[in-house]
């Protein structure tokens, strides 16, 4: 059977920009080579500025995702206020060690704008919640490989939004072609201050 | 080799299910109904290890009714769904976890939209336009893919189907022994007989 | 009466010296040889209209230790005496070394006698087809590298060949092997073959209008090749120190060094 993670096959990658992030996903889902669904997405709105990304096994792309939007939903009812990205990181890197001897296979990426501060913020972690903080871009999924490859060699710092969409959205297409387990066309999320952009990009349906 | 097929059309769900009941290479009946209604708008069909399937499927069933009786509202085919995989994704966890995979069909009551439910016994869920479980999958599923369109009338979905029943026994060295075929629209849950036409040999 | 003491003299048909009882200390021990090893690296090749350029990293790993930070990895084929004078044929292997460098001594070999015997230099679709012989006649115990061959075809056009370790081959237009393929090559589909790039404003959906590949200037493909390096150096650590690159001309071999990053 394989790994668990490789088991769906996806892919996800999150990228910052001036004043703006941005984070893209792939749409496939396949029980090893057998595609079975070319409509499921892998980022979850958190809130308007908050945008959570699964890959890993569907199963637990599923539990996790509607774990995290119970949890939220819950912070929201006590502090009346949106949660930050930067504090979302937090839970979900408790959630997951909380799992620490039998976890989701998972590996979520966040991005979003902290509406105080106004800066921009991504973050990846592996499935037993250790975070990573990064400037520039987070990548995750069966395609993280050629999605090095390729942000490593398109990425350039502060690009505004339409820019940031053409390189995050390139380097998605060209890395999930190269990967036989994702692809079959992408969600693209450009955050702003008060605007998110959403775009489906059909690909290569193949 | 248990054959699950589901096809939604304009606005209705077609769930079809093999009549074998296998064991090994066994055909133990050949009146098996894999199929359970959950409430008047929306049918699960299962396959998977014999024991569990009809546990599972009868819990699902119950506890489905039970909450239409405590809440007075039935529960939409999505709901449904969710309420499923969250049982099997808890399940997926325990000490001896279901090996049921499910088709789930359904109409919302209310907008009357058609929605399939694909799910499989490690709670991975996806709402496709049509689904295929077991061998199946790799007869019917490229036949889908060229000739399902959303909004196929009934006729033209039973015709699809048809096709579908004919591949399998066209390539599957042991005959399902046919199918029983479910239909379920906005007036609800109505069986189709669906008739056996007979040998189909390949080329 | 047997004895509950381990190696203690046994009763019966014995010998006069002491036997270990057999325990989980002495069960029979097996020893195995692996005739392979995996020493890192990338290499790349990419073909334009009148030249090929082909590159490779210099780093030489086993597991997580450097063996040396200049291996050379691109070798020149055929050519006049030990130095390879007047080669026009580039090959570049990455995987096992020892393979790596039997394998060059083996086509540079051919090459040079095919030469003697005919008075000519051997072609590069010719040179690609027996390098495809070399590796097929070791099938069932392959050399373990994956090769890329670069030259000028018979009309003067770049050529670039690449091999899978049993001799498989296809001529392409670019193409990267090694530890730090899967990072470059998207890369190079994007950025060479212009894959999933199209025309601005030609409309959406089918009317869409892909932007077409052509072959691109040298000095485009030079700094292409430099930032893919770059990039693979950042993320994989197999690759890095120096970057060997050979560019093919009709003037003849122009060959250039530019150090990498060596954490």
């Amino acid at each position: 059977m394989g790994s668990p993670f490789s088991m769906n096959g996806g892919a996800c990658v999150a990228m910052v920009g001036k004043d703006c992030v941005g984070i893209a996903c792939d749409l496939r889902l396949g029980m090893q080579a057998l595609t079975v669904s070319n409509n499921f997405p892998k980022i979850f709105g958190i809130n308007d500025s908050v945008y959570l990304g699964l890959t890993g096994l569907a199963t637990d792309v599923a539990t996790v995702s509607d774990l995290f939007r119970f949890k939220v939903n819950m912070y929201r009812l006590r502090e009346e206020r949106n949660i930050s990205p930067d504090t979302f990181a937090n839970l979900v890197s408790t959630s997951l060690y909380e799992r620490r001897f039998g976890p989701y296979f998972v590996s979520p990426v966040v991005a979003g704008i902290n509406q105080t501060s106004g800066k921009p913020f991504i973050c990846g972690f592996d499935s037993i919640g250790c975070i990573d903080f990064a400037k520039d871009f987070i990548v995750s999924g069966t395609a993280s490989d050629q999605l090095f490859g390729m942000c490593e060699g398109l990425y350039e710092p502060d690009l505004g939004p339409d820019e940031l969409f053409e390189t995050l959205s390139q380097a998605l297409l060209s890395a999930v072609d190269r990967d036989a387990l994702s692809g079959w066309g992408a969600h693209v999320y450009i955050i702003e201050k008060d605007k998110v952009t959403k775009r489906l990009l059909k690909g290569r349906q193949d | 080799m248990e054959v699950l097929l589901g096809i939604t059309g304009k606005d209705y769900v077609i769930i079809a299910s093999s009549k074998a009941a296998m064991r090994g290479p066994t055909v133990l009946k050949a009146t098996d109904n894999k199929t359970r209604n959950l409430n008047k708008n929306s049918v699960m069909a299962y396959s998977g290890e014999s024991g569990d399937t009809v546990q599972f499927a009868e819990l699902i069933q119950a506890n489905v009714q039970l909450y239409s009786m405590r809440n007075g509202v039935a529960l939409s085919p999505p709901a449904v769904s969710s309420f499923v995989r969250s049982e099997l994704a808890k399940s997926i966890r325990s000490k001896r976890p279901y090996n049921v995979n499910l088709l789930l069909g359904g109409v919302d009551p209310k907008t009357g939209e058609p929605s399939l439910h694909w799910l499989d016994y490690l709670g991975t869920e996806a709402k496709i336009p049509y689904a295929a479980h077991g061998y199946a999958q790799y007869y019917c599923l490229s036949l889908l893919d060229k000739h399902h369109h959303p909004d196929i009338d009934l006729a033209r979905g039973l015709t699809i189907l048809r096709m579908c029943s004919d591949e399998l026994k066209r390539r599957l060295p042991i005959d399902s022994k046919g199918l029983y075929v479910k239909i379920v629209s906005k007036e609800g849950i109505k069986e189709h007989v669906f008739e056996d036409e007979g040998q189909v040999l390949p080329a | 009466m047997a004895s509950i003491l381990p190696g203690a003299p046994q009763e019966g048909i014995g010998y006069s010296f002491s036997q270990a009882a057999p325990n989980a200390a002495s069960e029979p021990r097996q020893h195995s040889f692996y005739p392979y090893s995996d020493n890192g690296g990338t290499s790349l090749g990419i073909s334009g209209t009148d030249f090929t350029i082909m590159a490779a990293d210099t780093r030489n790993v086993s597991g997580y230790s450097i063996n040396t930070r200049y291996s050379p990895r691109l070798y020149l084929i055929g050519g006049e005496g030990p130095e390879n004078k007047g080669a026009r044929i580039v090959l570049s292997v990455v995987g096992f070394t020892a393979d790596g460098s039997a394998l060059k001594e083996r086509l540079d070999n051919i090459v040079k006698m095919y030469k003697y015997h005919h008075g000519k230099p051997m072609s590069v679709s010719a040179c690609a087809q027996r390098l495809s012989h070399l590796l097929y006649s070791k099938r069932f115990f392959p050399f373990y590298v994956s090769a890329i061959l670069g030259g000028l075809d018979e009309e003067g056009k770049g050529a670039l060949y690449s091999y899978d370790y049993v001799g498989s081959y296809e001529r392409e237009q670019c193409r990267s092997a090694g530890a730090a393929s899967s990072l470059i090559m998207p890369f190079l589909d994007n950025q060479v073959n212009f894959k999933n790039q199209y025309q601005p404003g030609s409309g959406t959906g089918h009317n869409l209008q892909a932007v077409v590949a052509e072959p691109l200037p040298r000095e485009r493909v030079t700094q292409l090749v430099r930032d893919a390096f770059t990039s693979a150096v950042e993320r994989h650590i197999e690759v890095g120190d120096g970057l060997q690159m050979m560019i093919i001309t009709k003037d003849g071999v122009q060959e250039k060094y530019v150090e990498l990053k060596k954490d």
